[in-house]
């Protein structure tokens, strides 16, 4: 803004359009974010110019790698697909019904001894910091190949997730009912039962449906470590560089994913 | 018959809700508790069904000391124990009947209540309260679909189906226009004549309380200042409740008929 | 006394609510029993006894000399890890911005769904599709992994800024602009402070899910802790899945920790 100089040339005093204190903490915290992205780069090697050459070859790859895509493997396609689908359709249906019972115990309002309470939000906090490869290696290591390896993996991986969504959900309701019901003599499960219930099912579906949207995106990683699924022939695929089965199967798998959150878009949107 | 014998509550923030509480409340009686807001009016009531605890004392229920009650004589006694709130506390996405039967979840198994499995019997009682307080029609509608005043008396309904002794009303009118609160207090006066139902509400507008009330209690900063029957209660009676000279804003009007 | 007919809980069902009903108990028992039938509930088992593997797992690496001194190893690949979720954050924060314009409601008006379109499309890849494109395309190495999980945050990012940008209040740009104020000064006065505070809470929010997103893409080659993960799996060596297991666990819920302060501040 020049103007502003010439009409007061010389300030006696200059006063800040910003107070000093934050001026200094702003200052610090954008020097330790451009500190850090450096120290990432070098390690990374992932200079901004060799970023900028980068996401060319997503386009490039699309118009030119992908297409034509080998319509042959398609049933080879589908069958793996089917097993994927089924993995994220059992482990969400399993999370969803022994999450709705944790989510009640990780409920300050539900759950009072703080102890106790305390202690299940540490455990799905830890649940959560797993990441779902580690999960399904474990399980792999123990109940051997296969798809019910990647079931239990994505359980207890969602488990997590949709506990947390929902005590929150819980946390949140109108404490009125659940004094109501209290104050009439009904025990804590007739509290959840008729106070909290009712008032959480639409989010709990929505949720329930959205832990499925990513368990069908979570389940391609776990065929790469023999957990079933369509990772599985993926990774065959990759091993013996037949790229154009690897974009029958990324077209695929694109078009299902778009089509699964679509419908559950729809849904979870009619539910709120 | 309620009994508070030298009753104490002090917040464990150090607010000192109620002190030395002394009352003898005889089966029957419809009482209604006035006093400023922060006077202790809530702790007192719900005291009654422990929602709160007193720190101090003995409140004695039918001769028996409450205060000592473990959790399965206090579900007892909250059954015995109705109670009406400000904000009605109904589940809004639920049916108004299943709020009504929600009264009847202490005395149905805890299984059978989350099956929703209720006897044929308590289903019609719940019909029949709705009836007494003129909402039979609106059974089956969500009830956050009701006016104010319509949820206030359906959870008059829901404490019948409980088929209490007691009734303790915390300022069941306060978030009601005044022709509606009226009419609330009205059927509440009414079904608790009808069933012989010892009552007890907590007001804050002095005209109502004088209206409805068979016997005044005045609270004033924890401590009862004053008790008696309603003809002995004149203006000045509050003045020296309030300890203040009486407001427009204490009283409600509006009574039409 | 006169017989009072039988009440249920539920008013009676209209024809058509019936036949809703039905329709959606039928197509979810199809899908299940499909489900049921399609997949193979066998379980093979492994050579070793489970007890064992889950010793090697969690108590060998905590224990024994020969595995604690490794630990500085994997300690390297996972901070590895945390610079390709960092840098590729940073990367996806800038880019998302203009995208997030282009797909809000109140900028662009009826072309936002170009924009919105976009976005849907990034998200529905999941993270290793693109790595496995990066590192077909430029070679094994993080840097393959820092381009594939800045443009999959990209899609997240884009998404929530742009309904950000949708829930702005309106009247301070028209005092701005009421004042005298030019579009770009309306931008730089009216509508970011308003969305800056979210804006980095989202990118930090973003930035813990893409350190356990980056842990996976080592097992393509794009670089961080997938890659000893994956060779610890195929050869069997449990007690390196235990350690790599104690190294994320430990180094996102330290990061967890600190965000979470963060972003507390910053709301």
């Amino acid at each position: 803004m020049p103007n502003s100089e010439n009409i007061n040339p010389t300030p006696r005093k200059r006063h800040p359009v910003t107070p000093k204190g934050l001026k200094w903490s702003l200052g610090t915290s954008l020097l330790i974010v451009i500190v850090l992205y450096i120290l990432s780069v070098y390690q990374t090697t992932a200079f901004p110019n060799r970023v900028v050459d980068g996401f060319p070859i997503i386009f490039n790859f699309v118009v030119d790698d992908l297409w034509p895509p080998n319509w042959s493997y398609f049933d080879r396609v589908a069958m793996s697909l089917l097993e994927t689908w089924n993995m994220a359709l059992f482990s969400s249906t399993f999370a969803a019904l022994i999450a709705l019972p944790m989510s009640f115990l990780a409920a300050s309002n539900i759950n009072r001894n703080a102890y106790f309470y305390q202690f299940i939000r540490n455990f799905l906090n830890l649940l959560r910091t797993i990441p779902e490869i580690i999960l399904a290696v474990l399980f792999v290591a123990v109940v051997g190949i296969g798809a019910v390896s990647g079931i239990l993996a994505l359980t207890v991986f969602s488990i997590g997730i949709l506990a947390k969504l929902i005590s929150e959900t819980v946390e949140a309701v109108d404490p009125g009912p659940l004094e109501a019901i209290r104050a009439s003599g009904g025990n804590v499960f007739q509290v959840i039962s008729f106070g909290v219930m009712p008032q959480i099912l639409p989010q709990y579906a929505s949720y329930s449906l959205y832990v499925l949207e990513i368990n069908v995106k979570a389940s391609v990683v776990l065929g790469f470590v023999g957990a079933g699924g369509i990772g599985l022939i993926l990774n065959q695929q990759l091993s013996l560089f037949n790229y154009d089965n690897v974009s029958t199967i990324i077209i695929v798998l694109f078009l299902t994913i778009t089509i699964i959150d679509l419908i559950s878009n729809r849904l979870r949107g009619r539910l709120e | 018959m309620i009994e508070f014998k030298n009753v104490s509550l002090k917040y464990p923030n150090g607010h000192q809700g109620l002190k030395n509480i002394n009352l003898k409340i005889n089966d029957g009686e419809f009482v209604v508790i006035v006093g400023m807001s922060g006077a202790g009016k809530s702790s007192l009531i719900r005291s009654i069904n422990r929602m709160v605890t007193p720190t101090e004392g003995k409140i004695l229920v039918d001769d028996q000391d409450i205060i000592t009650f473990n959790e399965k004589k206090l579900r007892k006694l909250r059954t015995e124990v109705g109670m009406i709130f400000q904000s009605y506390n109904l589940v809004k996405r639920m049916s108004v009947l299943r709020n009504v039967l929600a009264g009847r979840l202490g005395h149905t198994g805890t299984i059978r209540s989350m099956l929703g499995l209720f006897p044929q019997k308590d289903i019609q009682f719940a019909l029949d309260n709705l009836d007494r307080v003129s909402i039979h029609e609106k059974a089956y509608t969500r009830a956050d679909q009701l006016s104010g005043g319509q949820q206030q008396r359906v959870s008059i309904a829901r404490v019948l189906t409980q088929q209490p002794k007691v009734i303790l009303a915390d300022e069941p009118v306060a978030s009601l226009d005044p022709p509606t609160s009226h009419k609330v207090m009205k059927d509440l006066k009414r079904v608790s004549r009808e069933d012989n139902l010892t009552t007890i509400v907590n007001l804050h507008f002095i005209d109502m309380a004088q209206e409805y009330a068979d016997r005044i209690i005045g609270l004033r900063d924890g401590e009862v200042v004053f008790d008696g029957p309603i003809d002995q209660v004149t203006e000045k009676t509050f003045e020296e409740i309030y300890g203040r000279p009486i407001k427009e804003d204490d009283l409600l009007g509006g009574d039409d008929d | 006394m006169n017989e009072k007919p039988i009440v249920s809980l539920r008013q009676a069902r209209t024809n058509k609510s019936k036949f809703y009903l039905y329709t959606i108990v039928f197509i979810l028992s199809a899908i299940y029993i499909i489900g049921l039938f399609t997949t193979p509930f066998s379980v093979s088992g492994s050579a070793a006894s489970p007890l064992d593997t889950l010793r090697r797992i969690f108590i060998v690496p905590l224990t024994d000399m020969e595995y604690i001194v490794q630990f500085p190893v994997y300690i390297g690949y996972m901070i590895e890890t945390v610079a390709i979720a960092y840098a590729g954050v940073t990367v996806a924060t800038i880019l998302a911005v203009p995208v997030a314009f282009l797909a809000a409601r109140n900028v662009t008006k009826r072309y936002s769904y170009v924009g919105k379109a976009l976005l849907n499309a990034i998200r529905a890849v999941p993270e290793l599709i693109f790595a496995i494109i990066f590192v077909a395309a430029v070679g094994i190495g993080p840097y393959a992994g820092v381009l594939a999980i800045s443009i999959n945050s990209i899609g997240m990012l884009g998404k929530l800024y742009a309904e950000v940008i949708e829930s702005i209040d309106q009247s301070n740009v028209d005092a701005i602009k009421a004042s005298g104020g030019n579009r770009i000064q309306a931008m730089w006065y009216g509508v970011l402070p308003q969305v800056l505070p979210e804006f980095s809470s989202y990118s930090i929010y973003r930035f813990e899910i893409d350190v356990r997103a980056s842990t996976v893409l080592g097992i393509v080659g794009a670089g961080g802790i997938g890659a000893p993960l994956i060779l610890a799996t195929y050869q069997r060596s449990w007690e390196d899945v235990g350690m790599i297991l104690i190294v994320v666990v430990v180094f996102v819920s330290l990061i967890d920790l600190i965000s979470g302060k963060i972003r507390k501040r910053l709301v």
